[in-house]
């Protein structure tokens, strides 16, 4: 195989890869995307679920990739209080339950529509560097391997991201900044095709449980156990286990699917690019740290990432310096919320299921305007003023 | 200097489901994962156990 010739080559072919490969072809680059796997959103390593405000900022129309748009989510505490949270007072937070597998493929779709070029069962085995700068990967494809030079290399190769260790960026994550995930799809279940459902406390220590429903009877039944908070292997599976035994509306279901991940709940990385190449999505660490979704926030950067980098290639300039665009544009667009729920993580993770209870019963009880953080500490605060002392650092 | 413990990645399919969390976590980047395959380089590796851990179905041991 002869070596190739790109503008800009993309690692990974999830949201933030495709969405980045499209962007970047709009704006006039040839773009060479390649997927490891033999097919783009499968295997599905997510809980499907996600918001929908932001679909239209990043040019994605809404189709056959959702299975179910819910009211709301209800929030249930330790003893089982819930909040329920709905469309009136979250605004647009909430939104779809999607078949991830066909919203992957339907972004790269849209980035083919857009030329981009797509090769299947091609992994980057190492980047190539030339005096300090990125400048293409060697990949393997069906076993061949062989070099694709580009002036400008996009890493979105997801959490198991090795393309920006391979560059020197750090992405290192601590043990308390992830979650170990493991979820079942479960037919035959009482759940309700209204709400994501989530249960907090000690049923998952510094995660939660997920109740994101496909249809009627169908749905993912998931768990994310903070790392640093697991005791013994497998803690995820064997605490997912106890909470469907414990609720006969899921111990009667019985599983179809099974899937399992590392999901990062850091803090925002201090560089995403270096010469040659920018990082983005799961690679990054953009996933929300409080809630654990990455899609928005991957499809959000990559399409800065993507534009920058064909205004880098037109320019002939794709220097660190010149990926400050796109550093500065996903920070002033996601930094703040990302920073802001890594610190509210960093304070949930460590109440009590008894303080968990009064947060959720103060809430449940109220009828709350619009939900922010301080209308939610006035709630608690009101009825158990002992409570928001732990919080002092948001009032 | 007393010998490494000996980490065992049981990565034939009876336990591991190939999700990468070992991956992404390993703090000295020696653990590798192609699609049905989870290796790791015994000379990098410090048996820190992290991956230990961050294992969602527990299919690493280390003794």
């Amino acid at each position: 195989m002869t070596d190739l010739k790109t503008d800009v080559l993309v690692i990974g072919g999830g949201p933030a890869g495709s969405m980045a490969a499209k962007w970047a072809a709009k704006a006039g680059a040839k773009v060479l995307l390649i997927e490891k796997r033999q097919e783009i959103g499968s295997p599905v390593r997510c809980g499907e679920g996600m918001s929908k405000d932001w679909l239209s900022e990043v040019g994605i129309t809404p189709g056959r990739w959702i299975n179910v748009e819910v009211e709301g989510a209800r929030i249930y505490s330790p003893s089982e209080k819930v909040f329920e949270i709905n469309e009136k007072h979250a605004g647009n937070e909430v939104g779809y339950v999607v078949e991830r597998d066909g919203f992957d493929k339907q972004l790269a779709i849209d980035a083919a529509n857009a030329g981009v070029e797509i090769k299947l069962k091609t992994a980057a085995t190492a980047i190539l560097k030339e005096g300090g700068r990125v400048v293409g990967a060697k990949v393997k494809e069906f076993g061949l391997t062989y070099e694709v030079r580009a002036p400008v290399t996009i890493g979105a190769d997801g959490f198991e991201s090795q393309v920006g260790r391979w560059a020197g960026l750090p992405t290192n994550i601590a043990m308390r900044d992830m979650d170990t995930c493991l979820q079942y799809r479960m037919t035959n279940v009482d759940c309700d095709v209204r709400y994501c459902d989530f249960y907090l406390g000690k049923v998952a220590p510094g995660g939660y449980v997920w109740i994101f429903p496909k249809a009627e009877g169908l749905a993912n039944v998931g768990i994310g156990v903070q790392v640093s908070q697991v005791t013994s292997p497998a803690d995820a599976r064997t605490y997912l286990d106890r909470w469907i035994e414990k609720h006969p509306g899921y111990a009667k279901g019985k599983k179809i699917d099974m899937v399992g991940g590392g999901v990062s709940i850091s803090p925002p990385l201090k560089h995403t690019v270096t010469d040659g190449l920018m990082l983005v999505g799961d690679a990054a660490r953009m996933i929300d740290p409080l809630t654990g979704g990455g899609i928005a926030n991957g499809c959000i950067a990559g399409k800065i990432c993507g534009t920058v980098a064909a205004d880098a290639v037109r320019t002939g300039n794709p220097s660190k310096e010149f990926f400050q665009q796109y550093e500065k544009g996903w920070r002033a667009r996601l930094e703040e919320k990302l920073y802001r729920n890594w610190l509210a993580k960093e304070k949930l993770v460590s109440l009590s299921d008894e303080t968990f209870d009064k947060v959720i019963d103060a809430l449940a009880g109220v009828k709350l305007q619009k939900l922010n953080v301080h209308n939610i500490l006035k709630a608690v605060r009101d009825k158990y003023p002992e409570v928001t002392k732990e919080f002092e650092a948001f009032l | 200097m007393p010998s490494k413990k000996s980490l065992h990645i049981e990565s034939s399919g009876q336990l591991c489901i190939y999700c990468g969390a070992c991956v992404g976590i390993c703090p000295l980047n020696c653990i590798y994962l192609d699609e049905t395959r989870i290796t790791f380089d015994e000379k990098v590796c410090t048996r820190c156990e992290i991956c230990v851990k961050a294992c969602p179905v527990g299919a690493i041991e280390i003794d």
